[in-house]
């Protein structure tokens, strides 16, 4: 369930646009469409217009929740229709990097699921439209408004421009049935390598999930808090990591295929795991092991599991291209994806972690949240939370992938 | 005579590389669990076909559009290609091995690399997140075939019977009608389906100049594959296999209508 992130086009398609606008967009500034501020009014600016969502496609728990129960409530309450677009985040940024670049005012695309890096890029170029969540009444009255992942997305300020959409956080996975211990820090997981040798690895940076675990082996070693503010110099981070580079590299011998080859994505490794291939699967999506035993694609013995020091955690979040063509459209539709309602709905369908705050939310409300089966093989959300770590800065992550393929892969 | 068993041993091993696999794909996509190193799934699950046929996914009409929009550009891009040929084959005019050469340079730029380019030209013609936008860049990725498969022909086929026919007092049009078109039939059959299963298997070019607004199967079936989903890539796959095959066997039976089965060399 996670989002992937490839990098692969990512910079072709930032600097065809930058070349393009060159040329036309630095002389064409995007008219900014006036939308009221009041809820009420966007609800009537957008009774009865289609909002598209683009998102990543290949998950299909997303696409049926998404395409009936959210359609059916916003088309009952709002009679608004939403069209579910899926498309690689690199398309999006491909696709709205050339609007940009032409000077295009209206596109196609309204609602974004984006974050991280790629938030970062889509900000720093325009892409965006915004601020625009203090808008949403949902997200004042129910989302914590002074949490680190409400203010920042990867250490890069949000101010308004994405809404929370859900949560991640890392996990591992074992068949609790294949073995009976769960390596819980990086010391345990080298023990645990050295007994099963060639029966371990994990995805190969820039996979989305791959590069957050060799970020978690730099937290558990490392230690997280020094990252937090770290200028995004290449020989900085390379000096800081040293250690975790130097563990990962004593990882190599005992990993699968001697570690000479690692999965190209998070999702070979689980069907590696899935196989019995390998004996650890790591995951964004904490409850997958639920999702993954009811499709009947893992054994029912699968067991998520944490580091004693902590996962990294980080949310994703819905934002608002700049050319939208509905804005007030989409507004209404991320607002009423953060209603209890659809967030329980949506923890219920998708296994995913709610964004709302526990503490705002009535006895009712929490009741909805409370009703929902989370399935076998996960951990509550609580023990989830009480040990999640915050993100590297953006800027780091791409600097920290360089680094593994220099210094870990091969060596 | 004895029957030389050579060519009979090849087409079944020809026959079984591409059978295997399929039938392979045919077993994931009612497969649930199948941990190595069995032979056999351990467990089988309805869960493609339920997503398949969900009625939120509109499959029916989605497979209906992929034909149409892809019989369209293949139509196109054996039209275009076919008239290229004609001109390459049979005329000398300056600049012809510049065309020649540029009729190939859409598969020489890497695909990426054309479809953001050609973005940003439909982008200022209007014709980003269009369906004819779709089907004017799925005639330019299939024409570096059509082109080439279709000069060979025409080239092969040559003037005699249209000239034959001209003697005869025929008319240009009818001469080619009558004379040329039918010999280049299994031809254009060719380039067609070529063109075909080039247009539907499209990916990136659909995504970015479609702008998700132009939905195909591949657009469907592609996210599944990435992401690992064995049951759903499989059986995406086996709808996209069956469905060209099903169109590549009903315009070979209406190219052997046509030319009544004869055959011409």
């Amino acid at each position: 369930m996670s989002i992937r992130f490839p990098r692969v086009l990512t910079a072709a398609a930032l600097s065809a646009a930058l070349l393009a606008g060159c040329g036309s967009a630095a002389a064409d500034p995007t008219p900014e469409q006036t939308l009221p501020t009041d809820f009420d009014s966007l609800v009537e600016l957008a009774r009865g217009t289609t909002v598209t969502f683009y998102g990543w496609g290949g998950d299909d728990a997303r696409n049926q929740f998404l395409q009936t129960t959210v359609a059916d409530t916003l088309k009952e309450k709002y009679d608004i229709t939403l069209e579910v677009v899926g498309m690689d985040i690199d398309a999006i940024l491909a696709k709205l990097s050339g609007e940009k670049g032409a000077g295009q005012t209206t596109g196609t695309i309204d609602m974004i699921w984006i974050n991280g890096e790629n938030f970062y890029s889509c900000k720093e170029n325009g892409l965006l439209y915004g601020p625009f969540t203090q808008d949403l009444p949902n997200f004042n009255a129910y989302v914590d408004q002074e949490d680190t992942e409400t203010l920042t997305d990867f250490c890069y300020p949000i101010e308004g421009y994405e809404a929370p959409y859900a949560k991640a956080q890392l996990v591992l996975i074992r068949d609790s049935a294949a073995t009976p211990e769960a390596p819980t820090s990086t010391e345990e997981l080298l023990e645990f390598v050295q007994k099963y040798p060639g029966k371990v690895t994990y995805p190969a940076p820039p996979d989305f999930t791959g590069s957050a675990f060799v970020r978690n082996v730099v937290y558990d070693i490392c230690g997280w808090e020094q990252f937090q503010d770290m200028e995004a110099d290449k020989e900085t981070l390379r000096a800081a990591v040293a250690p975790a580079m130097e563990y990962l590299r004593e990882l190599n011998p005992y990993l699968w295929n001697g570690g000479e080859t690692f999965p190209a994505s998070s999702t070979q490794l689980t069907n590696l795991f899935a196989d019995g291939e390998v004996l650890l699967d790591i995951s964004y999506s904490p409850y997958s092991p639920a999702v993954n035993i009811e499709k009947g694609i893992y054994p029912d013995t699968a067991q998520a599991f944490l580091w004693d020091n902590g996962t990294i955690g980080n949310t994703n979040y819905i934002a608002i291209a700049y050319n939208a063509p509905n804005k007030a459209g989409a507004m209404v539709v991320i607002n009423e994806l953060l209603s209890p309602e659809l967030q329980a709905a949506q923890y219920e369908a998708q296994k995913v972690l709610p964004v709302l705050d526990e503490e705002k939310l009535s006895a009712e409300e929490q009741a909805l949240f409370d009703a929902v089966d989370i399935g076998e093989g996960t951990l509550p959300q609580d023990a989830l939370l009480e040990r999640r770590l915050p993100e590297m800065p953006a800027a780091l992550v791409p600097l920290l992938e360089e680094i593994w393929t220099e210094e870990v892969v091969g060596q | 005579m004895r029957r030389n068993p050579l060519p009979a041993l090849a087409v079944a091993v020809a026959g079984l590389c591409i059978l295997l696999p399929v039938a392979l794909l045919a077993v994931w996509s009612v497969a649930g669990r199948w941990p190595w190193p069995e032979l056999w799934p351990e467990s089988f699950s309805l869960r493609g076909f339920q997503e398949l046929f969900a009625s939120y996914n509109h499959t029916g009409a989605l497979l209906l559009s992929s034909v149409g929009l892809s019989l369209t550009a293949a139509a196109l891009a054996t039209l275009v290609g076919a008239m290229t040929a004609r001109a390459l084959a049979f005329h000398s005019f300056p600049g012809k091995e510049l065309v020649r050469f540029g009729a190939l340079f859409p598969i020489l730029v890497p695909g990426t690399v054309l479809a953001m380019g050609l973005h940003t030209v439909f982008l200022r013609l209007g014709l980003a997140d269009t369906l004819a936008g779709v089907v004017v860049v799925h005639v330019i990725t299939a024409l570096p075939y059509t082109v080439s498969i279709l000069t060979d022909v025409t080239q092969a086929c040559g003037k005699n019977l249209e000239e034959q026919a001209a003697v005869l007092g025929a008319s240009p049009a009818r001469a080619f009608l009558h004379g040329t078109l039918p010999a280049l039939a299994p031809g254009l059959l060719s380039a067609g389906s070529m063109a075909f299963a080039i247009s539907y298997s499209q990916y990136f070019t659909t995504l970015l100049l479609g702008g998700g607004q132009v939905r195909t199967l591949s657009l469907v079936m592609v996210p599944y594959i990435q992401s690992g989903d064995r049951t759903l890539a499989s059986l995406y796959a086996l709808l996209f296999v069956g469905s060209a095959l099903a169109v590549f066997a009903v315009l070979e039976g209406l190219i052997h209508l046509w030319t009544g089965g004869r055959k011409w060399n």
